[in-house]
């Protein structure tokens, strides 16, 4: 029995369909990523399957669980973190802990022995009588997440568990769901951070206006790419219209900058190459670095959905500006 | 019945009762342990009170029933009325929501924990009223049930509120809209005998009326009506949790 199965989940909101006949399947142990762009249905998906939120059409099952005819069965299986940091700040973290581990009918010795034992490997517990007010925003999502885990569910679901977060909490999060993951449990998580995704996740699949455009491990999908190889490169001064250069002139459709650098996917690495010296020859530009690899799971993303994880981001960052409420 | 089911049922009526009184002092702690709102929960209503029955010959087995039915109303209903919209605006609902808890188990909670708050100022302010008057309560064990139950309703009532508003400042103006007229007509400081009879009509369908006649009928010597009253407060706890039960189920399973 899968640990979580999908037929045909819809949600449409009036007369806007957030998420389409979506079908999936996660398998118990594994680390699974939900990966889309902002909009994309990331969020209302896993709303469905933790019964926060009733779907249109189609079933979500949970450990064999019916998400909306049993969902209490289901809520007792599983730890949701949600994307906000949603704890009381007038409490405590320990009060916290313990105030969830009583809504899950935990018993008062194991209550306080898994308080402990989860603040402590959140490297919370010199803190564990601080009002959460006082948290930094990386130090409330790990409460966060040890409140889902206080019960010790079989299914962990997390909502960008690292969004906005400082890379020492970042690394801590992601080292935890791995170590969490090598005792048994299944991670389901969103993200926009296609790094973490590729690092973390057994297997993903990319959402797109509320369909499924892919799924696969990272190293399947990287290698249904046509274009085995990335090169990237910089140079001496950024001209403005050289990303429109590489693309008319030199054919290279899916040519983008990224920061200083300008990168490119190609089937014949040493043509293209010859291509790119020949064109910075004649355009007076000086290469100050050049490189191959291979594709990363972001050039995945970046051909199934259209965006790179750079735009990604600056939706992410506009969300939050603006208040960050919207669901997608 | 057999024994399996039985065992059953009383395994969940306890989890039901355990996570309801978790909620309950959760809530405690969030919004009612603060001196703030202890002093408004009684200060507000007692003014009001005064400024109505200073410098009038009101007997004190009228005044203290209609002091106590008011205190138990603000007490029960001002906090859980806002809690939700609140706790829905920081998110923190979702807490709850993703628990493996129905929306009668939460609501449930929050009811106990306005209740107890709505209890503990009318029981304070009753011992105060009760010295300050040398009166006697004739039957302070009824008494002390008619606050119970009458507090029960009372914080559903804040419930609904709870359920149906978005935010805060609309919990409080409905609030404000409801609790006022229903504290002019429900015998608190005029008997109802003395209002028109449209607003007698009127009165008969608020929660407070029965509650304020059934304090009076435990502090004078309880008749029939005590149980009728009581029956009616009880209908009242049914008719409000069931219709916030409703309410936040059609607005939160979207």
């Amino acid at each position: 029995m899968p640990a979580v199965e999908v037929l045909n989940l819809t949600k449409s909101y009036g007369g806007l369909l957030a998420v389409d006949h979506v079908n999936l399947k996660v398998d118990k142990g594994e680390i699974f990523g939900l990966l889309g762009p902002n909009g994309a249905g990331k969020t209302t998906t896993i709303r469905m399957l933790t019964g926060l939120t009733r779907p249109t059409s189609g079933t979500a099952l949970v450990e064999g669980y019916d998400s909306v005819k049993e969902c209490l069965e289901v809520k007792q299986r599983i730890g949701v973190v949600s994307e906000a940091s949603n704890l009381y700040n007038e409490m405590s973290a320990w009060d916290n802990l313990m105030f969830v581990a009583e809504l899950y009918g935990v018993d008062r010795n194991t209550r306080k022995s898994r308080t402990k034992q989860l603040l402590e490997a959140f490297q919370l517990y010199d803190r564990r009588n601080d009002h959460l007010i006082t948290y930094s925003k990386g130090m409330k999502r790990r409460v966060r997440i040890a409140a889902a885990l206080i019960h010790n569910p079989d299914v962990l679901f997390l909502d960008e568990p690292t969004s906005g977060l400082d890379v020492q909490s970042s690394r801590l999060i992601r080292s935890f769901l791995r170590e969490l993951n090598g005792q048994g449990t299944t991670v389901f998580l969103t993200t926009h951070y296609i790094d973490e995704a590729d690092q973390l996740c057994d297997r993903v699949t990319i959402i797109k206006q509320g369909r499924i455009v892919v799924e696969g491990s990272p190293e399947e999908l990287k290698s249904t790419l046509e274009e085995k190889h990335v090169i990237e490169f910089a140079f001496n001064r950024n001209a403005s219209d050289v990303e429109k250069l590489l693309r008319e002139n030199l054919a290279f459709k899916d040519a983008s900058k990224k920061g200083d650098k300008y990168s490119i996917r190609t089937v014949d690495p040493s043509t293209a190459i010859n291509k790119i010296v020949q064109f910075a020859t004649s355009n007076g530009l000086e290469i100050l670095s050049l490189n191959t690899r291979h594709p990363s799971l972001e050039d995945v993303f970046i051909k199934y959905t259209g965006l790179d994880a750079v735009q990604v981001e600056r939706m992410e960052f506009l969300r939050a500006v603006k208040g960050g409420g919207q669901r997608d | 019945m057999t024994n399996d089911t039985s065992s059953h049922l009383s395994e969940a009526w306890s989890s039901f009762v355990f996570k309801a009184i978790a909620i309950a002092k959760k809530d405690a702690k969030i919004y009612y342990f603060k001196p703030q709102i202890a002093g408004f929960g009684i200060l507000i209503p007692a003014f009001l009170y005064l400024s109505f029955s200073l410098g009038r010959d009101i007997p004190p087995d009228f005044l203290i029933p209609g002091l106590v039915g008011m205190i138990a109303l603000f007490g029960a209903s001002s906090i859980e009325a806002i809690s939700i919209p609140i706790e829905k605006q920081s998110e923190t609902y979702e807490i709850l929501q993703t628990a493996p808890l129905s929306t009668t188990n939460i609501l449930f909670g929050k009811s106990l924990a306005g209740s107890a708050f709505g209890m503990m100022l009318s029981f304070a302010t009753t011992l105060g009223a009760v010295f300050i008057t040398r009166d006697s309560i004739a039957n302070p064990l009824l008494f002390l049930v008619a606050m119970i139950v009458g507090t029960f309703a009372f914080s559903s009532f804040g419930m609904l509120i709870a359920a149906g508003v978005k935010d805060m400042p609309t919990a409080n103006m409905s609030l404000t809209a409801l609790r006022l007229p229903m504290m002019f007509i429900s015998g608190v400081f005029i008997p109802v005998q003395s209002l028109p009879v449209w607003l007698q009509v009127v009165s008969y369908l608020t929660p407070l009326n029965y509650m304020v006649d059934a304090l009076r009928e435990a502090m004078t010597g309880p008749s029939i009506m005590f149980a009728v009253d009581l029956l009616v407060l009880l209908f009242w706890f049914i008719v409000l949790q069931s219709f916030a039960v409703m309410v936040l189920n059609r607005k939160t399973s979207t």
